[in-house]
């Protein structure tokens, strides 16, 4: 497989074919002597802003936690990814993790009070 | 049977939703300061715009996703952020243009300023965007745009000469004012290759669940559609150079537009040119607050549709909302919406290669498109018209510096 191009910037899926966002980045661990090992896929706008600048990056977290708004990227096991042909799916209940947490907010507290919006 | 509706509807609609206030406002200002002189322009944007819809509808059809999806998996995130800046931005400012022709066909229509009629305007676009389904934003408004064909029979009925019609389809070089001249040229240019209409379209196309037995019928829509609008804007463009030209009147102001009409349809002129402004640019600022909105949550993965409710699609329902609150600014805080939609059709042209280039990759990417790739003949196009784009791109500020006055 080539992570880059079969992998990230993919849409995420849940497990109930739910879209959670795109995988913003992957993450590798690498041990002494070992080849290194795909860890984790990540989604989060810290991530994001860190493939444009990592200063840039920095800068957004600082910003986001100044806010109380937490800006640790969402992190999903390898073990739990499945790499499609049109997109990734992870083995989690969408709406049970952070990478909905904007999308509920939004739902509960602005959309809903909305005429209409219900 | 079904395709043959889809394909005369599909038609009826881009025909129906072509016109806008680019497109208005380029055309009459080209008829009334270089007479049919510029017609080439509109052709060749609406050969440009033509190939580019064919190949947005084709992409979605064979490959299930839109061109921003596909620019975020194969160019990544950051050419990704790059075009989304851009053409947000772009975007925004061709939307404040559509919102300010609502404005100024109510103002037409009730002698009230037209910043009075920014938030009623907006509200009216967010309400429909909000209860309404794509169906109802693509098809309803597009039939109520039948209206602007009016602009067509009142350009047959001014008895133009047609084979000075005809030979103003090829290109020439200005007479006068040719800083002006090349301005207005790139501003039809730049009006008739938005950028928002093949990214709307190529959304449109995933929305309509359309698959790759659509290929043939998108051809056709795409090509029918393209030829007939660019008919619109040619018949606003002999108008204004048979009305405004020979009086060597320029056009200055909106509050000109029913001189357009008037003349052949009387009373009932004024009120087709109230109707044609206000529905089309009605429609194209629905369309751009949509292709805003589908920008965000294609890019960032969110769901998105417009045929589901508010709730089930919290962020996009919020990205078209902020979308209609940032368009209609400009209006509320009076700028004039013609000096807003000359800028933003030569801003659209400065930034055409951030949304073309990908084109020629996306169209060739056996993974996505298939059998379905371009011909040599579609790549020697789209290679054309990036060509065009790069000019475009390096020649409009200039102009619009030296000649947009």
């Amino acid at each position: 497989m080539n992570l880059v191009r079969d992998c990230l910037d993919k849409v995420m899926e849940d497990r109930n074919k739910r879209r959670m966002g795109r995988v913003d980045g992957i993450v590798l661990e690498l041990a002494a002597g070992r080849p290194p090992r795909v860890a984790y896929v990540e989604l989060g706008v810290k991530t994001l802003m860190n493939r444009l600048s990592l200063r840039l990056g920095r800068v957004i977290g600082r910003f986001m936690e100044s806010r109380h708004i937490k800006s640790t990227p969402y992190r999903i096991a390898w073990s739990a990814v499945r790499v499609g042909l049109n997109h990734v799916e992870a083995d989690v209940d969408a709406d049970k993790t952070p990478a909905l947490e904007w999308e509920l907010w939004l739902r509960n507290n602005v959309i809903r009070r909305i005429p209409g919006g219900k | 049977m079904k395709k043959i509706l889809v394909i005369a509807l599909g038609i009826v609609t881009s025909v129906g939703g072509f016109l806008e206030i680019g497109s208005i406002a380029t055309a009459a200002q080209a008829g009334a300061d270089f007479s049919l002189q510029l017609i080439w322009a509109i052709v060749l944007g609406g050969i440009c715009i033509a190939f580019l819809v064919e190949q947005a509808g084709r992409f979605s059809a064979v490959s299930g996703r839109t061109i921003p999806d596909a620019i975020r998996e194969r160019f990544g995130f950051n050419y990704f952020a790059f075009l989304y800046v851009v053409l947000a931005l772009v975007s925004l400012l061709v939307l404040s243009a559509e919102i300010g022709g609502v404005c100024i066909a109510l103002e037409l229509a009730t002698g009230v300023g037209f910043q009075w009629w920014a938030i009623p305007a907006a509200f009216v676009i967010w309400l429909v965007l909000w209860k309404g389904t794509f169906g109802v934003i693509e098809k309803g408004v597009s039939l109520l745009g039948l209206v602007t064909l009016s602009f067509v029979v009142a350009a047959f009925l001014v008895h133009p000469t047609w084979g000075h019609v005809a030979k103003s389809a090829l290109p020439s070089l200005p007479q006068h004012d040719s800083a002006h001249y090349w301005f207005v040229a790139v501003s039809i240019l730049g009006a008739s290759i938005s950028p928002y209409l093949f990214f709307f379209y190529s959304s449109g196309a995933i929305e309509d669940e359309w698959n790759e037995g659509y290929v043939g019928v998108n051809r056709i829509i795409a090509a029918g559609g393209m030829t007939f609008g660019s008919v619109i804007s040619i018949s606003v463009l002999i108008l204004a150079a048979m009305i405004f030209a020979p009086q060597g009147v320029k056009f200055e102001h909106y509050s000109q537009l029913p001189q357009l009409l008037t003349p052949v349809f009387g009373y009932w002129g004024f009120w087709l040119i109230v109707a044609s402004v206000g529905i089309s640019c009605l429609g194209a600022a629905m369309e751009i607050t949509l292709e805003i909105a589908y920008l965000t949550a294609q890019g960032f993965g969110w769901n998105w549709s417009e045929n589901q409710p508010p709730k089930a699609e919290a962020r996009f329902a919020t990205a078209y909302t902020l979308t209609i609150i940032l368009g209609a600014l400009s209006n509320i805080l009076g700028i004039d919406p013609l000096k807003v939609t000359i800028f933003s059709m030569a801003v659209t042209a400065a930034t055409l290669p951030v949304s073309i280039v990908p084109f020629l990759f996306l169209m060739n990417d056996y993974s996505y498109v298939r059998v379905y790739r371009n011909s040599w003949f579609s790549n020697a196009v789209v290679i054309a018209i990036i060509g065009l784009a790069f000019v475009l791109a390096v020649v409009s500020i200039p102009l619009q510096i030296f000649g947009g006055g």
